[in-house]
């Protein structure tokens, strides 16, 4: 623009121009911030040691413990979280919001809060691990199974939360039509409620997994950090980044390729409609 | 096979209390203004809402008795119900939506895809079997809702708004195409609209609801030739009045007295055809026994006709011809006079 009009303008263009100016300016440094930590991770890896690492004992060792132990996290949060979140979207009770609130606590917790706490309830002095040890013989501090009972813990309110929404979201016409046509509550969820919700039960299971797959901070808690029982990959890459950077490294780029895969599901489960 | 219900249900502010026989082959239509309760209606019979009082009887088996507390809930009630915006299982296809029902009450798939099928080509979508709802049109959702409804051969079919969900050009086809199947289903069929062309080319009886009761009931014939409700009046174009009979003179319930030719004697309800009714600018002359003068409301063009609505003692609606519009001069507006013989003054008890 020129003449006149356009240098007339300019002192106000120049204001109104300066506040987006600023604001991108945050947002490169909010991306800077959020990516630069990833470029570190690709420029060290050892990518000529890649497949000797790969070979090792303590990395398989980690990545077949992280693998199980989530995966068991998982099954567990679906088998106990599908109804959960089926009770907090469909019946009325009173005392429902606080129910709700102390479910999704776990979310916002920090973790090694929620360990401390699994180790006085499941310890095994725990008011309800004590009881159970004496009567089965199992323990669950230190043990594997007490690195899927804390990965549990804190994923469990992440698939809730997800199933509960889509469960809401829901038209429950569709389960009327189910019941009009003689189909039992049963047949019903499982041909028409499960279906309907599917992207939020896949998005739901997703996250869950990422959150028990990365969690470190209940599991080291509560389960401590034994190599082969206890060790997952998030504690492995701690410990290792004393001893070998390398393998630090390479499971932290094995754990960031879960998450990009989390991310795609959940994308795409939020993305298909019923 | 037939059908006795008495429904009564309390739903937050609405308050129902219906009553309506259906015999079998006979399709009768809930006719009413939104939020008539003409949906929980429906429900109820389906099974899907709780009676609070009244009872459901089908071929004289009770299906539901709030006072016996008796109620089979809906999966095990034969009752065939299309939705108004159809509810197609989204992620199954025509074939496995109509199969549905047949393999909820334990047909193995083979036979059920089999039965579905027949029943697709009987709608005329059996090139659509594999189709998911989404790719279909609106008129052949609507085919595979009816199909799926019929399929698990219900001894009652419910229809709720059937056509409202389809564009004005799919309507007649898909209206036509439903009644063929409706005269072909034996059993009793209720249809709840709000839309008296659907009623009136699908139903063989009109029961107008409003607020939660039964205004009136009836053959389309006798509903729409002599209305009991304003909104029935309305509806058919007629005006509508309510007074108390004596002799030739009806004193109206709002004010004001009409003349009839008819004698009667109580409550009668009146109605004028709008045809019947004579504007003038100035007090006519000549025979008509009902005289009088009210201010001009609105005038709309409908058709070749205008329709004048006037004010005043006894409100009333005028069918004029354009030219006797401009005669009036009605944009100047002021009071105009009105006159209508007694002879169109029709009465009937209330």
């Amino acid at each position: 623009m020129s003449g006149i009009a356009g240098r007339a303008s300019r002192p106000r263009r120049r204001g109104a121009s300066a506040l987006p100016l600023a604001l991108t300016g945050l947002a490169v440094a909010a991306v800077a911030l959020l990516v630069l930590p990833l470029v570190g991770l690709f420029l060290r890896t050892p990518w000529s040691r890649l497949a000797a690492l790969l070979a090792e004992d303590r990395v398989h060792q980690a990545l077949r413990l992280s693998l199980v132990s989530s995966l068991a996290a998982l099954a567990l949060c679906t088998v106990l979280g599908v109804p959960l979140a089926w009770v907090l979207a469909r019946r009325q009770f009173p005392g429902k919001r606080l129910l709700r609130a102390l479910c999704l606590l776990p979310m916002v917790l920090p973790p090694v809060v929620g360990g401390v706490a699994l180790l006085v309830a499941f310890g095994r002095r725990g008011f309800v691990g004590q009881p159970v040890e004496q009567l089965t013989g199992i323990t669950l501090p230190f043990t594997t199974a007490g690195v899927v009972l804390a990965e549990a813990f804190v994923a469990l309110p992440f698939l809730v939360v997800t199933v509960e929404a889509g469960l809401r979201a829901m038209d429950r016409r569709y389960e009327d039509a189910a019941a009009t046509l003689g189909a039992s509550r049963a047949t019903t969820f499982r041909r028409v409620t499960l279906p309907l919700i599917g992207p939020s039960l896949t998005a739901g299971m997703a996250l869950c997994w990422a959150r028990a797959l990365g969690e470190f901070g209940a599991t080291i808690t509560f389960a401590g950090n034994r190599a082969g029982r206890t060790q997952t990959m998030p504690l492995a890459v701690y410990l290792e980044l004393e001893r070998d950077l390398g393998v630090a490294l390479l499971l932290s780029l094995v754990l960031l390729f879960a998450s990009v895969a989390v991310l795609v599901t959940v994308r795409a489960g939020s993305f298909t409609s019923p | 096979m037939t059908l006795e219900a008495r429904i009564g249900v309390r739903l937050g502010t609405l308050d129902l209390d219906v009553a309506f026989d259906v015999a079998g082959g006979e399709v009768v239509a809930v006719l009413g203004p939104n939020g008539a309760g003409k949906t929980t209606v429906l429900r109820a019979l389906a099974g899907l809402v709780p009676l609070d009082a009244g009872h459901v009887r089908l071929d004289g088996r009770t299906v539901e008795d709030a006072a016996a507390a008796i109620r089979e809930p809906a999966e095990q009630r034969a009752v065939g119900v299309v939705f108004q915006d159809y509810l197609l299982f989204p992620h199954l296809s025509a074939r496995d939506n109509v199969a549905f029902g047949l393999r909820a009450r334990g047909l193995a798939k083979p036979a059920a895809r089999r039965r579905a099928e027949e029943w697709l080509a009987r709608v005329h979508l059996g090139g659509a079997a594999g189709a998911k709802p989404s790719a279909l049109s609106g008129g052949q959702a609507q085919r595979v809702a009816l199909a799926r409804a019929l399929a698990t051969d219900p001894a009652l079919l419910l229809l709720d708004e059937p056509l409202s969900a389809l564009d004005v050009e799919a309507r007649l086809s898909v209206r036509r195409e439903l009644r063929v199947h409706l005269d072909a289903f034996d059993g009793p069929c209720v249809l709840v609209t709000h839309d008296p062309l659907e009623a009136v080319t699908l139903a063989d009886r009109l029961v107008i609801l409003e607020a939660g009761r039964v205004t009136q009931s009836g053959s389309i014939r006798e509903v729409t030739s002599r209305p009991r409700s304003p909104w029935v009046a309305r509806l058919v174009g007629l005006n509508l009045y309510r007074g108390r009979a004596h002799g030739h003179t009806v004193a109206l319930d709002t004010g004001g007295a009409l003349t009839t030719a008819a004698a009667a004697m109580g409550e009668v309800f009146l109605v004028v055809h709008p045809h019947a009714v004579a504007l003038h600018r100035s007090r006519p002359e000549g025979s008509a026994r009902n005289v009088w003068c009210g201010p001009v409301e609105s005038a709309e063009a409908n058709g070749d006709r205008v329709h004048v609505r006037v004010g005043g003692p006894i409100p009333v609606v005028a069918e004029v011809t354009p030219a006797g519009a401009a005669d009036l001069r009605l944009a100047a507006g002021g009071d105009v006079w009105v006159s209508v013989k007694a002879t169109e003054v029709d009465p009937y008890p209330a």
